[in-house]
């Protein structure tokens, strides 16, 4: 189990800017539905700006913590 | 691991649309597996879908191969797609269409039509 404050911080360790909204999708506190929006992912092809997010939380999801997450990214708008 | 790599890269030649998942197609074991089978038989063409839940090692080599930690993990004609998050904006520009249409097109198979 993982809370939602916990996952944010896993994900602004490596993106910084990223703005974070999270469901827990099954009240379980390890089915997440994770969106994050930053400038970090302009220009770079979909499952790459996914790969930076599971990345990110890769340990947690090794070590069970998070046990499924879908993810949504997308850019600011400028 | 070698096996396992082989294995892997036989099962992904020899499938046009393969999907990694916890259960099978008539048993999924979760949610975002079943998601992903409701998805593809929304496209009418052939996909198989193999079972890696109980399969720690080759969940471990399917990681690390596609840099993806999750499952199920999807490819089309040997390329790796990741999971309906992925899959499901580029049905919705037509991008998927045009990849399983060019895909298929070699083997001469059309999507079957469904009448819901």
């Amino acid at each position: 189990m993982i809370d939602e404050a916990g996952i944010t911080e896993l994900i602004r360790v490596k993106i910084p800017d990223a703005q974070v909204r999270i469901t827990d999708l099954t009240g379980t506190m390890d089915h997440y539905d994770i969106r994050v929006r930053s400038a970090a992912f302009k220009g770079v092809p979909l499952i790459d700006a996914h790969r930076m997010v599971s990345n990110a939380l890769r340990e947690a999801h090794a070590d069970g913590r998070i046990h499924a997450m879908q993810i949504k990214t997308d850019v600011p708008e400028s | 691991m070698n096996e396992i790599r082989e294995k892997i890269d036989k099962e992904v030649a020899e499938n046009t649309i393969l999907v990694y998942g916890k259960g099978t197609k008539d048993a999924p074991q979760c949610g975002f597996t079943l998601e992903t089978i409701e998805f593809f038989n929304h496209f009418g063409y052939p996909f198989q879908v193999i079972d890696v839940l109980q399969d720690t090692s080759k969940r471990q080599v399917l990681a690390e191969m596609t840099d993806w930690p999750t499952l199920p993990k999807v490819f089309i004609a040997g390329k790796f797609y990741g999971d309906t998050d992925i899959l499901l904006p580029m049905a919705q520009n037509g991008e998927l269409q045009k990849v399983l249409e060019d895909a298929f097109a070699g083997k001469g198979i059309k999507p079957t039509v469904k009448l819901h």
